[in-house]
């Protein structure tokens, strides 16, 4: 009994300590982080990951700050979260809706006063959610389910670490750049696949508000989103409502989640005659740094054989 | 009976005694009182003092009439190629500090930059032209042409001809201009990047401007009030920085 108490006792003290040391890198006067090796960069979420894995190269280390098949959705903490974040220079967040989870392990971690926060979004210009959401403009944090809107994200976060750690700096702010080259190349392959097609048929709805960013950049219209707010299931009036708005909308298309099943999805589909394709919210499975590449592909893809089925499918066939 | 004469005692004794009243202080002499009615002017001036001096945990500041929100000021076509621009900006900012000088829309459009690449989105979005304006320039990419001669109707022959060199000579500004867009809700575009100086890449230098009219003409000044006088409004961008200091304040 008294050796377990001893034990825990070291534990707690060794998370203090810890604590205290990440405190001695706190930032100095000129918001450069005084550092003992390798910057440690945490981040929030899948595609916060696979930005600064590409940023930092093999110069900073990349500590996702909770565990992979988590559900940002609606996550609570758990202690080994508070423990990671103990370790960390600075953490990397969305920060406009999506991991206010974040802020509770960062407070609970002791770290409120001494983590320097990254917002991603910073500059990006966001949009409201799509659909009818009672007249109510309600922020979209899906910023990261994008190519432009990511790419202004890897860009905001490789000035910010550029300022926490300067000598650095155009090392990172030049993998930005190659990084979004690439992201940019993804995104004009996608384009030419479907230069040629009428794409004045494609209406689609979406099952999760997380693709507003992805279709606007496209020039691809939303019409319905299923879920009445983020993370929530529908209403029976509200499903029949959202229903009825797809009907009168002559949408074709209905994009469900890869990674977050929701049992609605087939009834919809039944209910209305649309054509069902799911896209990925970019937010589960391994931590990679090619995850956001990845996944992206698979849903400029999947986007394509979408717009490419309104094309050739017109109403009624 | 007892009782009844114990009754008739008390009348007695008031009737023998004059009609008076007699005050009985308590025993702490009314400081009850006077610490209960100071607990509670303390209490409610500290709460007033609470209410009025706690810092207002203030969003971002109201706009002014010649500004216009990206989050809901736009229409749908203006909010995407708003959405492109802001991006693009910071890239046109950090292909200048690289090469010294600014880059040509083919440029743009070799590094299939949106919202100058000609792409899908391009046409969706109504096929808007653009054009770059050197400072001092009065054609795209072209060096600053000599100063147009002054004739007998004054300014305003002067500036007609010329605007484009009059809107950048002497300003340190580039510009990209966007114009003759067919979508509807259409606008004309304007990216205005002042005075850079190398190596400042970080600093976000560039303001975004909208005119209602799609064939806007570019306009003959590119300072502020010059820009708002000839019916542009600029473009404020609601950004994650905006929407933090909305939710969390900015105290």
């Amino acid at each position: 009994m008294v050796k377990q108490m001893i034990k825990q006792f070291c534990v707690v003290l060794l998370l203090a300590l810890m604590g205290l040391s990440s405190t001695w890198a706190a930032s100095n006067s000129t918001g450069a982080l005084t550092l003992k090796g390798k910057m440690k960069v945490g981040v929030t979420l899948h595609p916060y990951y696979s930005f600064v894995s590409n940023i930092v190269g093999d110069r900073a280390e990349v500590i996702a700050l909770i565990d992979a098949e988590s559900n940002p959705h609606n996550y609570q903490p758990q202690p080994n979260d508070m423990k990671r974040a103990m370790t960390m220079d600075t953490l990397v967040v969305n920060g406009i809706g999506h991991d206010e989870w974040a802020f509770e392990i960062i407070k609970a971690a002791g770290r409120k006063d001494n983590l320097p926060l990254i917002y991603a979004n910073a500059s990006v210009a966001l949009i409201p959610i799509s659909g009818d959401q009672g007249n109510a403009k309600i922020v979209n944090p899906h910023t990261f389910v994008s190519t432009t809107a990511a790419i202004q994200q890897i860009f905001e976060i490789a000035r910010r670490l550029g300022e926490l750690d300067p000598v650095n700096a155009g090392y990172y702010r030049s993998n930005a750049s190659a990084y979004a080259a690439r992201i940019r190349r993804l995104r004009a392959d996608f384009m030419t696949r479907f230069a040629k097609l009428d794409l004045s048929a494609f209406r689609s709805a979406t099952m999760h508000a997380g693709y507003d960013y992805l279709m606007q950049e496209f020039g691809l219209k939303i019409s319905a989103v299923i879920e009445p707010r983020h993370g929530v299931t529908p209403t029976a009036r509200q499903l029949a409502n959202t229903i009825d708005a797809i009907k009168k909308a002559d949408v074709r298309v209905l994009f469900a989640e890869k990674y977050f099943a929701n049992g609605l999805s087939k009834p919809i589909e039944a209910a209305t005659g649309v054509k069902m394709y799911s896209l990925s919210h970019i937010s589960g499975g391994a931590y990679t740094a090619d995850k956001f590449e990845v996944e992206m592909k698979e849903n400029l893809d999947t986007l394509a054989e979408a717009i490419d089925y309104t094309a050739h499918h017109p109403k009624g066939n | 009976m007892g009782s009844g004469q114990g009754h008739a005692m008390s009348v007695n004794v008031d009737i023998g005694t004059s009609p008076r009243t007699q005050i009985i202080l308590p025993s702490s002499g009314r400081l009850e009182s006077i610490v209960f009615f100071l607990a509670t002017f303390l209490l409610v001036a500290t709460t007033a003092a609470y209410v009025l001096l706690k810092p207002k945990q203030e969003g971002p500041p109201p706009l002014l009439d010649w500004q216009v929100s990206s989050f809901d000021g736009l229409s749908s076509v203006d909010q995407a190629i708003h959405s492109a621009l802001l991006s693009a900006a910071d890239e046109i900012i950090w292909a200048n500090n690289d090469t010294g000088r600014w880059p040509s829309i083919a440029e743009l459009q070799d590094t299939l930059l949106p919202p100058f690449y000609e792409d899908n989105f391009w046409q969706v979005n109504g096929e808007v032209k653009w054009q770059v304006i050197m400072p001092g320039a009065n054609k795209t990419g072209e060096a600053a042409p000599p100063p147009p001669p002054k004739t007998n109707n004054g300014l305003a022959s002067f500036v007609a001809p010329n605007a484009v060199y009059q809107g950048t000579l002497g300003q340190g500004t580039a510009s990209y201009y966007g114009s003759g867009g067919t979508a509807p809700g259409q606008s004309a575009y304007l990216i205005v990047i002042g005075h850079a100086h190398s190596g400042v890449y970080w600093i976000n230098q560039a303001t975004l401007w909208i005119h209602k009219n799609p064939n806007a003409p570019f306009p003959d000044i590119l300072k502020p009030e010059g820009l708002v006088a000839r019916g542009w409004r600029q473009i404020i961008p609601y950004n994650g920085a905006s929407e933090v200091e909305r939710v969390k304040g900015n105290g």
